[in-house]
């Protein structure tokens, strides 16, 4: 069989670069998963989305994906409920150099057109009342930070995909993808062989090994991120409550119950998804810390997934610069899901040639083997 | 309803423990659990399911399904089928998930 471009991922960003392709007016699009939707990272991810951030391309990147998720229903026509909350984040600062920084950002942020605030202690008290307020010393807010369903968002994303002619071709694992004279031809999954000169490598945590089958090293590494979940209760908390230097992040979902994660440290690169005993012990002494409140409720069940890590813990979404046709949308260092729509937006210029609004040098793949650095973010769980 | 007659079991009488339902004062038995007392006084509800609100009540009376939560002493969700009976405790039906604060 033949398509114009093979999309290997049915997560977030490969539905959202399935979507954004079609709707430009592109035909015979094939996305292939080896599982089922949303079966990697972005059915495991902890659903928060956020403008907060430290350097000037995940700022765009967050930005103009909330401003698609406030649209996403009508504009997908998407019959169920994407869950989409703004009730923002209040990101906690634990001492004064945090503190500082957070300045910094949020003057970063206001000059991109967000709407972050510094808070006193009393004034993040209005917004979560049961905070320790021995804990922290400061916060930041952003009312337009919230929540979304990733399974619903996905599906929207997929759905509308489909009635556009995309195909899906799920349980279905690429072994191979063949390339002759510098030319992408062919991939071969365990199922088809489909010739393309268009490959979009959209694999999370596997986007590594995909790089590997053209001989591209891309570098990113995949790590376990735990995340538990507790039983339901009451509305009591808006906005998805964050802290860097205490390494968490909680957020109440529609559903009642509290979702929270925290990486970790010294975690092994590996593919490993599972549980450990000791994620939810520290979670437990944590958020007993930050809000004993919380600390009261009791845990359903916890789960793993992989965060795909860059160097600098912003995105690669490039076209490889030593073979043309094969894309990457990759190393989300966590974030993959509440970028999905620029990812889609970005990718899709590139294979059409259109220009994007944002600069792809700011994310593509090798600023890593320059001399400087972009910016490394520092603001992430 | 209670079994006051056994071919093998002896029940010997309990002493009587008042704790209040629903803000009214009732009584259950010394080594009652919430639930077996409520029972036992012909409350069959318990709870009410989140979604539609349909009635709940006693269920797997081994503290899994969450049939029987109810609002103890201020604290929600507590599995009443798990926790026996104390002078004075203040048991209210949750008309959903539960209130922490």
């Amino acid at each position: 069989m033949k398509a114009n471009q093979v999309i290997i991922g049915a997560g977030i960003s490969g539905c959202s670069i399935a979507y954004h392709l079609a709707k430009k007016g592109m035909k015979n699009i094939v996305v292939v998963d080896k599982s089922y939707l949303t079966s990697g990272a972005t059915g495991r991810c902890g659903a928060g989305i956020r403008q907060q951030w430290g350097t000037e391309a995940n700022c765009i990147l967050a930005k103009k994906s909330i401003e698609f998720f406030e649209t996403a229903k009508e504009e997908l026509e998407y019959e169920g409920d994407i869950e989409f909350k703004q009730e923002g984040y209040l990101i906690l600062a634990t001492d004064k150099p945090e503190l500082d920084r957070f300045s910094k950002n949020v003057k970063l942020q206001n000059s991109l057109g967000i709407p972050a605030k510094l808070l006193s202690v009393e004034e993040s008290l209005k917004i979560v009342p049961y905070l320790n307020t021995s804990a922290f010393v400061g916060a930041t807010f952003c009312q337009t930070d919230g929540h979304l369903n990733p399974f619903k968002m996905t599906e929207a994303f997929y759905l509308a995909a489909k009635r556009l002619g995309v195909q899906f071709f799920f349980f279905e694992e690429v072994k191979e993808i063949i390339v002759e004279n510098n030319k992408i031809t062919k991939v071969i999954t365990d199922k088809h062989e489909i010739d393309t000169s268009v490959v979009v490598n959209a694999a999370g945590g596997f986007a590594k090994e995909i790089g590997d089958m053209v001989g591209i090293d891309i570098p990113v590494f995949s790590e376990n991120h735990e995340i538990l979940v507790t039983e339901p209760i009451e509305k009591i908390q808006g906005p998805m409550l964050m802290s860097f230097t205490q390494n968490f992040y909680c957020q109440q979902v529609p559903h009642g119950s509290f979702l929270m994660g925290r990486s970790t440290p010294n975690q092994v690169h590996s593919h490993d998804i599972s549980s450990s005993w000791s994620f939810l012990d520290e979670m437990a002494k944590t958020i007993c810390h930050i809000a004993p409140k919380i600390g009261e409720l009791r845990v359903i069940r916890q789960w793993g997934g992989s965060y795909n890590v860059s160097p600098d813990k912003q995105p690669i979404i490039a076209e490889a610069e030593n073979l043309k046709g094969f894309y990457i949308a990759c190393g989300f260092s966590g974030h993959g899901f509440m970028f999905s729509p620029m990812t889609g937006e970005i990718i899709s210029n590139m294979i059409l040639n259109r220009k994007n609004e944002i600069s792809p040098d700011l994310f593509k793949l090798n600023r890593f083997s320059e001399k400087e650095l972009n910016a490394v973010e520092q603001s992430v769980v | 309803m209670r079994i006051e007659k056994h071919p093998i079991l002896e029940f010997s009488n309990h002493q009587e423990i008042a704790f209040f339902y629903n803000g009214k004062e009732v009584l259950g038995r010394e080594g009652d659990t919430i639930a077996s007392a409520l029972h036992a006084l012909g409350i069959k509800e318990l709870s009410k399911s989140i979604h539609y609100k349909r009635s709940r009540g006693f269920y797997c009376a081994i503290g899994n399904c969450g049939s029987c939560n109810m609002t103890v002493n201020d604290v929600p969700n507590v599995r009443t089928c798990m926790t026996k009976i104390e002078q004075g405790m203040r048991v209210f039906s949750q008309p959903g998930k539960g209130e922490l604060i």
